[in-house]
């Protein structure tokens, strides 16, 4: 395990941030630190940089007790959600300021930093200030910056929060792909459970200072351990009490078995799939359902209808 | 231990067209002032004129209409030489010992809780605030003969130094104070993570933001200083040659009916303060290229 985090508590005031966590980061893995704004992830990440103190508890990375070491001796790549970079230097400054720090070689820094450059492919734009680039530059610039005193894990914090969907997304594909050529231990925090799934290998879900569940994305998104695990991973409803999915909800004309009868009071039709609120007879509760344009139409499903619902887990 | 190696550069960069922008440097065209700016700058270099360019202009009219003797009298008698030198000297150390001693205070002010400090950032405006002359009696009270902490300077030239450095305290401290406010700290982390220890980050990473406001809050200092009567005037004791200012030295040449010598000497003053902006503006560009 790369990065250990042993019953780590921290308050700000009255305010619990973090309460006795555990979690094990393992090597050469990306992993998402996932929860709610106010959930305690930055501060986690930050208490595993070096940049804030636990109040209690032990950090451990690759095998040497951190807890007491400042940031500048934890050999921790740092990438901030709005950028933090140095406005007065240009980007080959930027990048090369850990290994100046570090006073390797002139020759080796610049040789590095154009590696560097080029990996994040930033090469053309060595001599610029960090205000002539756009943000997703500057992010990937920072991410450069971190990447160049070879730390042995790289936390970045919300890193893609500050851009727009678009550069957002793009960026996101291209850590994922920069990630499994140059795999070094990664851990970064979001609150976008999309991001998240998306790109890690394993999602750790963090909720008011609390580890809710630790798993790959598929057995967060299929085995939730609990309602908030499942009602932060993707959409859900209720059925009966239960929650389910809005899409595992099976639409059936013909009345069988298990069924609840409702009506249909809203659709929506989103794209390629149409939204249905039912109002169950039964239990008088309103149930979100999701369906295909192509089922909807197959059943001419209109407000007013009567439908037969009946959760997909249940007829499996 | 993972040790990073870069391979070639992942496939694909993203390239969005937003990614790509150009250095903005929007650079207004000439002559395309609408009514209203046109109004503003015209009200704005009458005032201006009235109340800085006409005047200063007849400083240097006056001075010019006695001729290049009249400036080669007033620089070359010892007693304006040695005012000058005392005063501008003065300064000039005034004003370096302020652009360190104040981006301290502004750090303790900004960076630092400590009881009392809400106190003290009051306090920081009142060397500024007083009219001078009671900042004179003030520093008179306390410095001067039978001062009650045994410290005394008057008719010294320490008593230049320091009245001088009472009443320019507040300049560097409230130029470089909203600035260090609204640093953003992330990048002093940054540097943290990257290795970088407290000095270090400070010398490389925060200093550079301050410079503009350290220069700025220097001219100010500058300006004042060599500018400084009333604080000056009771303490120094005004011994020519010895702890006497321009200033006190240009107010005695006109009570002597000597205008002429006064407005040399004005104008000179008037070129000395010019100089030190254009030094000023030119050492704070210098320093934010070296980095």
């Amino acid at each position: 395990m790369s990065i250990e985090v042993r019953g780590v508590s921290k308050r700000f005031g009255d305010f619990v941030a973090l309460d006795d966590v555990n979690v094990s980061l393992p090597t050469g893995q990306l992993t998402a630190l996932l929860g709610p704004s106010g959930g305690g992830k930055s501060t986690l990440l930050r208490i595993i940089a070096g940049l804030d103190s636990a109040d209690s508890g032990t950090v451990t990375i690759e095998g040497t007790d951190a807890t007491h070491l400042p940031p500048q001796r934890r050999n921790v790549g740092f990438v901030f959600q709005h950028y933090a970079v140095f406005k007065h230097m240009t980007v080959a400054k930027n990048v090369a300021f850990g290994l100046e720090i570090r006073k390797r070689p002139k020759a080796e820094i610049k040789k590095r930093v154009d590696e560097l450059l080029d990996l994040v492919h930033l090469g053309q734009f060595a001599h610029r200030l960090p205000s002539q680039l756009s943000g997703g530059q500057r992010q990937r610039m920072a991410l450069a910056r971190a990447l160049a005193v070879e730390p042995s894990v790289l936390l970045l914090d919300e890193p893609f929060g500050a851009l727009d969907a678009k550069v957002r997304k793009e960026l996101r594909e291209w850590l994922r792909r920069l990630h499994d050529e140059v795999p070094v231990t990664t851990v970064f925090v979001t609150h976008d459970q999309e991001e998240a799934l998306e790109v890690a290998d394993e999602i750790v879900v963090v909720n008011q200072g609390r580890i809710e569940q630790v798993g790959t994305p598929d057995q967060l998104y299929d085995e939730p351990a609990n309602d908030f695990v499942m009602g932060f991973l993707g959409e859900t409803t209720t059925l009966e009490g239960r929650m389910v999915r809005p899409h595992e909800i099976e639409l059936s004309p013909v009345r069988t078995a298990h069924e609840l009868d409702g009506v249909v009071v809203r659709l929506l039709r989103v794209g390629f799939e149409v939204r249905l609120t039912v109002l169950v007879d039964r239990t008088g509760e309103e149930v979100q359902v999701v369906t295909t344009r192509a089922h909807a139409r197959a059943l001419g499903l209109d407000v007013g209808d009567v439908v037969h619902l009946s959760p997909a887990s249940v007829l499996v | 231990m993972t040790t990073l190696t870069v391979r070639p550069a992942p496939p694909g960069p993203p390239a969005s067209g937003s990614d790509h922008r150009r250095p903005r440097r929007a650079r207004p065209k000439r002559h395309t002032l609408t009514g209203g700016s046109g109004l503003g700058l015209g009200v704005a270099m009458i005032w201006f004129s009235l109340l800085v360019l006409i005047p200063l202009a007849a400083v240097v009219v006056t001075a010019a209409g006695g001729g290049v003797g009249t400036f080669v009298d007033a620089l070359t008698n010892a007693q304006t030489l040695a005012a000058l030198r005392l005063t501008v000297g003065a300064a000039l150390v005034v004003t370096v010992l302020n652009m360190v001693m104040g981006t301290v205070i502004a750090w303790v002010l900004v960076r630092d809780r400590f009881w009392g400090k809400r106190v003290i950032d009051l306090v920081i405006d009142i060397p500024f605030a007083l009219p001078t002359i009671v900042a004179g009696l003030v520093l008179l009270s306390l410095y001067g003969p039978g001062s009650p902490i045994g410290v005394q300077v008057n008719n010294t030239r320490w008593a230049v130094f320091l009245a001088l450095a009472f009443v320019t305290l507040p300049f560097v401290v409230r130029t470089v104070q909203p600035v260090l406010e609204e640093i953003d700290t992330d990048a002093e982390d940054a540097a943290a993570a990257l290795g970088a220890d407290r000095f270090t980050t400070f010398r490389r990473v925060v200093l550079p933001a301050l410079v503009p406001a350290i220069f700025s809050g220097a001219a100010l200092s500058f300006a004042r200083a060599i500018s400084e009567y009333g604080a000056v005037v009771l303490l120094s004791g005004n011994l020519p040659g010895r702890t006497e200012v321009v200033s006190v030295r240009l107010f005695s040449s006109i009570e002597g009916g000597n205008t002429a010598a006064a407005a040399a000497l004005a104008t000179v003053m008037l070129l000395i303060a010019l100089l030190a902006i254009v030094v000023l503006d030119l050492g704070q560009r210098w320093v934010a290229r070296r980095g």
